[in-house]
This record gives structure tokens, C-alpha cells and sequence, in this order.
């Protein structure tokens, strides 16, 4: 049993776990769904014991034990070796530490045979297998797993929730977080929803289905909305399915992982004169190591530093970047800024296309509203926007039409008032 | 700035470490250090020996440095040298500018192969130009023992060169050529919007591509001048020193151009004074063979214990 009371977790600015409480009982399987950067993770490592929360209290009966979404193993040990990472020994020989591995996974009930390989040899389903084992291994009463599905076959997750049950059975406290409705409709006896740091729904999976847990992740959208259609240009984008118009926004909504990444980066090979904003900004968004006026100057067909750093100093004031100059390091910029920063690349251009995947994910408001009513201003001025986005509140507030997609196949296109009545079914595939 | 500066302290550490290694041959650090200065710059003469051997290690280290901007690993500047060095040898009769040019070009083909492996079959440039040194090397082993052979048939080597680069005092054209070399790459990399993708495209790869930066155009690109850098020092050092091609011509001039690029970290005119350090270090280690009767080999040493002090450094610098 695990209790955690009135949990809080800044980063930097950003709180990603905001005065949660919540108590897991043994015996039972709970799951814990929201959206990326909903606080899930965090707040589980907390519950492990990884992070320190900044305020509440975490009170545990009995061990925690955490299986981290990415691998924890040494590649080049076998898997005999890993298991016994960690454990208090003196000498032991690799027959004893193969024979004592094999017992650890006889007991846990999951089937992995041959010791003596290496980790680096194993399929992906073998290493969430071993991952588990170790896990199980140190007879945890909470046992918290990390979207232990998502690189599962079917077959491989139908033998996870087996054991899952059997551990809960036998009066472990078993959690995971998952984006997967289905699954956790399938699996959890609880359901608990997170948005924005905030635990927003504590509920019995009997209770609820997937159609209003999608609701209630991505925030409801808003009750009939107000009907405006823009003028219609002529079209600006036909591709993958979808036409967008000169002046319009149409919003591509899903729930994270259904194919937007794939989408945004096959339309980004496509247009190359579109403007995109990529969704993760860090990454793929700037240059860390170079500085604001490189990093606006990279679609540039000339490069002189006077004057680029002088076209930055006009950028940084247009876009109110929050920075100490033209020749700042762009990684030491906020989030925020470093997606003003895109931003002012992107859109400086006037492209008849603009591509932006998750353009406020992780910003606070002010940066939010901002990169808003760029948007706006950019669809205003003739440019055809494709937003996509598993902010629900995000696309009913920009988009003048949607798509849902779900396990890579765009819906048809649909009206606000039609996207309201059928977003969430849409998006939990139960439609 | 201050990364060259700690690149200059690391120079200075391993020049004192390579002094004290002069205790394992029996002799005094002292003595050791002043031979190696009166060797390198003790003499007009001596001046001159590293001017000559400066020359190919700038342009190996030019290439290195742009290829490794770009995020390129060309280890392959051994062969593009002979590459370079073959074309040059054959171009020779149309005289000194055709030489040059050829030489540029065949470094570029030689380094470009590489890309294409990378482009068909993903193959890591690491290991594809390190695999195209070996074929070079015995690529112009096979010329000088058979159809490239000297007309006496005598010793494994070509006839000379049938052009010569104009002498510069009691050194050639090519250290102009070097010099314009270094600063034409400084204006690349540092002074034109593809230099800014180049650099782009080497620090991050993914954030280029979605700057709709064509990152494979960039690193093919990079790759065909920094072979063709190394291609000219290959044609420069035919036509300026050897004058003709035997099996041991390129006498690690390529692998030292990791050196030089290293030290000048990456810097395309720091490359300048790199290429004079280590160019100094191989003239003066030359006397230290002659006078004192210790291997030459110490030149190689330096080039080691440069990259290791540098690697040491760097680690400090990044666990702090």
C-alpha cells in the first residue's frame, strides 16, 4: 500500500505535479492515463522514491518498485547478470548467478529461458519481460510500470496483464500509466486521470468507459461553439488526406502516439517551403549550440553576423523573446522562447502553409496565448494552417475544422459542431 | 575564443610531457626542448623544413575540420591525399594549374565514394574512408610497381613530375595556396548562409531537417571539399617536395590532419597555427634524430599525447 498526500513537483517554473493525493491499495490494479506532460511520470517517480516531491508527503508500507518506460539494463551482461545487479553478494560463479536467475523467473511466473544470453540479443518483448522480472524480484508491495505496453505485440501484452493479475491476486499494489484506453479499460480495476499536474478524475473502471476518459484527458471541449467560418481561399494543401484552404486552420487532434509524429515529419519532406514547427522544439526546433541570429538566419539565402545580428534584434522584439541578445546561446533560452524563436523563423517568411505540431505543449499560459495569436494573425493574412495537436482545448479554440486521428488513419473532415459531439469517441477508437 | 586558448595550454602541457619522456631515452628534458626548437625555427633552414611540412598538414587539417563541422567523420584524408597525388602526377603535362586541379577533383571523387556508401547503404563514413586508405595505398602501390613505374625500371617509384609549383624563396607556391585555402574555408563555413546550414547541419542533424536544410546535399557537399583539401595537399606535395610518387608518399599526412583539426578545434584558421605546431614538432624531431639519436617517432608521440591531453580536458571541462 502506498498513500501519497497533497504531492507537488516544480521544474523550474513549470509545476508538473500540482497537490495531488492519492492512495494505492493493495490488491488492486490501477491505471493512471493523461496526456503527455500531464505529470504521470513524474508523479510515479515520486511515489518510487526517484524524486523528491517539493511538497505532500509519500507514506509506503512495504517496497516500491518502478519499471521505467525506456530500458534499465546493461546490454553487454547476460540476463543472468542483470538480475543479479544490485544484490548483495560476495563471489558468486556464473553457474550459481545462471541458477539463481532462473529460480527469480521461475517465481515470478514469467517465461524467459536462457539465462546465458546477452541482453543486447534479446527482442524488445524479452527485455520488458527481464525489466518486469527484476522488478518482481524484490518483492515490491506497489509495483508501478511505466506504459509497460507500448512496445508490446498483442500477444506479449495479453501475457503482461496475466501476470498483473496474478501479482494484484496475490495482494500487490499493482499501477501503470497508459495511453491506451482499451487497455486500461480491459485491465484496471481504477482509473485515475491527470491533466496538467492535477489529478481531475479518481474513478472505478466500471464506472466510466473509454469515450469520457478521452474527454476528460484532453479537457472538455467547449459546449456547442460559436459557428464562424472564415472566408475560403483557394485551396493551399491537398496531400495525406487533407485540404486545407488559404486562411483557414484545420486541427489534426488524437491522442499522443496514433501517427501525428509520423504525419508532420512526411509533410515536412513534402513542403519544403511550408513553415513547421516541429513537436519537440528542443530537439528539432533550434540549434542549441548556436546563437539566436544563426538559428533565425538557418532559411536565410544570405549569412553576414552584422547584419543577421541586427534582423535578430528586430525578431527578438517582434516576438518578444525573452533573451539577453542576438548573440545568446539559443539552447540557454526558456522553452517558451525557444518556441518564439521557432516561431519567428517559421512564420517570418510568409508561408501560404504552416505545419505546427504541438506548438504550446509544456509553455505557460502567456507563451500559449502568444503563439495563439500568431497563428491567428498568420491565418489571418492568408496562410493555411494545419495545427496538429492532442490538446483538445487547443484545437477547439484555433481550428475552423478537424480531424481525428487515431492508429494512423485520419477521420473525415468535421465541423466544430460536429467535432464536438464526436471527438472523444473518435479519438478512444470506439466509434 | 577560449576553447582555442585552452588548445594552445593543451599544445604547451604536451610539449612538456614529450620533454620528459626525453628521461626514458636517457637524456635531459632540457636538452631535448632546445633541440627541438633549433630544429624547427632555429635556422632559415630550418624555418623552411616546417614551412614545407606545415603545408599538407594545413590542408589534411582543413579537411578534417570542415568534414567534422558538417558532422562528417572522414578519417579517409590518407587517401584522398594519394588520390589527389595520382591525379596530380597524370594531369602533370598540362602543366602546374590542370595538376592542381585534377588533384582537387580526384581527392573529392575518392572522399565522395564514401558518401555514396553512406547514401546506398548507410554505410558510417568512419569506417568507409578508413576502408578506402587501404585501397589507395595499394592502389598507388601497384601504379609505382607497374604501369606508373619509372621508365629505368629501377626503383618502385614514378618519373618525375613533368610540371614543378614556382619556388617561393626556399619554399614553394604551395604554402600561398595553404594559406588561401585556410581563409577560403574560414569564409565558407563562417561568412555564407550554406556554411551556416553546414555548421547547422553537423551540431544538429535533426534540427536542420526540419529548417528544411537538405541534410544529405550537406554532407555529400562537405565531404567533396574536404577531400579535395586533402587531394590538394596530396598534388602540392607531388608537385612542391617529391616530385614524384612512391609506395610510402603519404607518410601519414592524413591521419596527422585529425591532429591538426583537433587542436585547432575545428577553427579553420586555427588550423594555421596547428599545422605550424605539429609541422615544427616533425622538422624538429628530425634533429633530434640526427644529434641526439632519438627516434623520430617522438613527432608521433606529440601528435598523441596533444589529443589525449585535449580529450582529458574536454572530460573535465564537461563532468564540471
Amino acid at each position: 500500500m502506498l498513500r501519497l498526500e497533497h504531492i507537488g513537483k516544480l521544474f523550474g517554473a513549470h509545476r508538473a505535479v500540482d497537490d495531488v493525493s492519492l492512495t494505492l491499495d493493495a490488491g488492486t490494479i490501477v491505471a493512471v492515463v493523461g496526456e503527455n506532460g500531464a505529470g504521470k511520470t513524474t508523479l510515479m517517480r515520486i511515489a518510487a522514491g526517484e524524486l523528491a516531491p517539493d511538497a505532500g508527503r509519500v507514506a509506503s508500507r512495504g517496497g516500491v518498485a518502478l519499471v521505467h518506460q525506456h530500458f534499465v539494463l546493461v546490454n553487454e551482461l547476460t540476463i543472468a547478470e542483470n538480475l543479479a545487479l544490485g544484490i548483495d553478494f560476495r563471489f558468486a560463479t556464473r553457474r550459481a548467478l545462471e541458477r539463481r536467475a532462473e529460480a527469480v523467473i521461475a517465481e515470478s511466473g514469467i517465461a524467459l529461458t536462457n539465462v546465458q544470453r546477452r541482453v543486447e540479443m534479446l527482442s524488445v518483448g524479452e527485455k520488458s519481460k527481464l525489466e518486469l522480472i527484476k522488478a518482481i524480484a524484490t518483492k515490491p508491495s506497489t509495483l508501478i510500470l511505466d506504459e509497460p505496453t507500448a512496445v508490446l505485440t498483442p500477444h506479449e501484452a495479453e501475457e503482461l496483464f496475466r501476470v498483473m493479475r496474478r501479482l494484484a491476486a496475490s495482494g500487490t499494489a499493482v499501477t501503470f500509466i497508459s495511453h491506451k484506453l482499451p487497455e486500461v479499460m480491459a485491465v484496471a480495476e481504477r482509473v485515475v486521470v491527470m491533466r496538467g499536474g492535477r489529478l481531475v478524475l479518481d474513478t472505478r473502471a466500471s464506472d466510466t468507459n473509454a469515450e469520457s476518459l478521452a474527454r476528460v484527458m484532453v479537457a472538455s471541449p467547449p459546449s456547442p461553439p460559436p459557428a464562424h467560418e472564415r472566408a475560403r481561399g483557394e485551396v493551399a494543401l491537398d496531400r495525406e488526406g487533407l485540404v486545407l484552404h488559404a486562411g483557414e486552420i484545420v486541427a489534426v487532434v488524437g491522442v499522443a502516439g496514433n501517427g501525428q509524429t509520423e504525419l508532420a515529419a512526411r509533410l515536412r519532406d513534402a513542403l519544403p517551403d511550408a513553415g513547421h514547427i516541429p513537436e519537440d522544439r528542443t530537439r528539432d526546433g533550434i540549434v542549441a549550440a548556436m546563437t539566436l541570429a544563426e538559428n533565425l538566419a538557418l532559411k536565410a539565402s544570405r549569412w553576414n553576423p552584422r547584419a543577421a545580428a541586427k534582423h535578430a534584434e528586430t525578431m527578438i522584439a517582434l516576438y518578444s523573446i525573452r533573451a539577453r541578445g542576438p548573440l545568446q546561446r539559443a539552447g540557454d533560452l526558456s522553452g517558451g522562447n525557444q518556441q518564439k524563436l521557432v516561431l519567428a523563423r517559421e512564420l517570418e517568411r510568409k508561408p501560404r502553409v504552416i505545419v505546427a505540431a504541438e506548438p504550446t505543449r509544456g509553455l505557460d499560459l502567456e507563451a500559449t496565448r502568444f503563439v495563439h495569436d500568431q497563428l491567428r494573425a498568420a491565418a489571418a493574412n492568408g496562410a493555411a494552417i494545419l495545427l496538429i495537436t492532442s490538446d483538445l482545448d487547443e484545437a477547439f479554440a484555433l481550428a475552423d475544422a478537424l480531424h481525428v486521428i487515431y492508429r494512423k488513419k485520419l477521420s473525415e473532415r468535421l465541423g466544430r459542431a460536429e467535432a464536438a459531439a464526436r471527438v472523444g469517441k473518435l479519438m478512444a477508437g470506439v466509434a | 575564443m577560449k576553447r582555442l586558448l585552452i588548445a594552445a595550454a593543451a599544445a604547451c602541457v604536451a610539449l612538456l610531457l614529450l620533454a620528459l619522456s626525453a628521461l626514458a631515452f636517457g637524456h635531459d628534458p632540457r636538452e631535448l626542448l632546445a633541440i627541438l626548437v633549433r630544429g624547427s625555427v632555429g635556422s632559415p633552414f630550418a624555418i623552411a623544413g616546417t614551412l614545407l611540412k606545415s603545408v599538407p598538414l594545413l590542408l589534411t587539417g582543413l579537411s578534417v575540420a570542415i568534414a567534422f563541422r558538417a558532422g562528417v567523420w572522414n578519417i579517409g584524408g590518407e587517401g584522398q591525399f594519394i588520390a589527389g597525388a595520382l591525379a596530380g602526377l597524370l594531369g602533370a603535362r598540362y602543366g602546374v594549374i590542370v595538376s592542381l586541379l585534377a588533384a582537387m577533383l580526384a581527392g573529392a571523387a575518392w572522399a565522395s565514394l564514401a558518401t555514396a556508401m553512406r547514401l546506398w547503404r548507410n554505410a558510417p563514413e568512419v569506417l568507409t574512408t578508413i576502408l578506402l586508405n587501404f585501397i589507395a595505398i595499394h592502389l598507388l602501390g601497384w601504379c609505382v610497381n607497374g604501369p606508373l613505374q619509372e621508365r629505368a625500371a629501377q626503383y618502385p617509384q614514378t618519373d618525375a613530375a613533368a610540371a614543378t609549383l614556382p619556388a617561393l624563396g626556399s619554399v614553394h607556391f604551395g604554402v600561398v595556396l595553404a594559406l588561401a585555402a585556410s581563409i577560403g574555408s574560414w569564409w565558407l563555413l563562417y561568412r555564407t548562409a550554406e556554411g551556416l546550414r553546414l555548421r547547422a547541419t553537423g551540431l544538429n542533424p535533426s534540427a536542420a531537417r526540419w529548417a528544411g536544410i537538405r541534410v544529405s546535399a550537406q554532407l555529400a557537399r562537405a565531404m567533396a571539399v574536404s577531400g579535395a583539401a586533402a587531394g590538394l595537399a596530396g598534388g602540392i606535395e607531388l608537385l612542391g617536395v617529391t616530385h614524384r610518387l612512391f609506395e610510402r608518399f603519404a607518410a601519414g599526412y592524413g591521419y596527422a590532419g585529425i591532429a591538426v583539426a583537433l587542436l585547432a578545434q575545428l577553427h579553420p584558421l586555427a588550423v594555421v597555427a596547428s599545422a605550424l605546431f605539429f609541422g615544427a614538432l616533425t622538422t624538429g624531431a628530425g634533429e633530434l634524430q640526427r644529434t641526439a639519436g632519438i627516434s623520430s617517432g617522438v613527432a608521433t608521440l606529440g601528435q598523441a599525447v596533444v589529443i589525449l591531453v585535449l580529450i582529458g580536458v574536454d572530460y573535465v571541462r564537461t563532468r564540471r
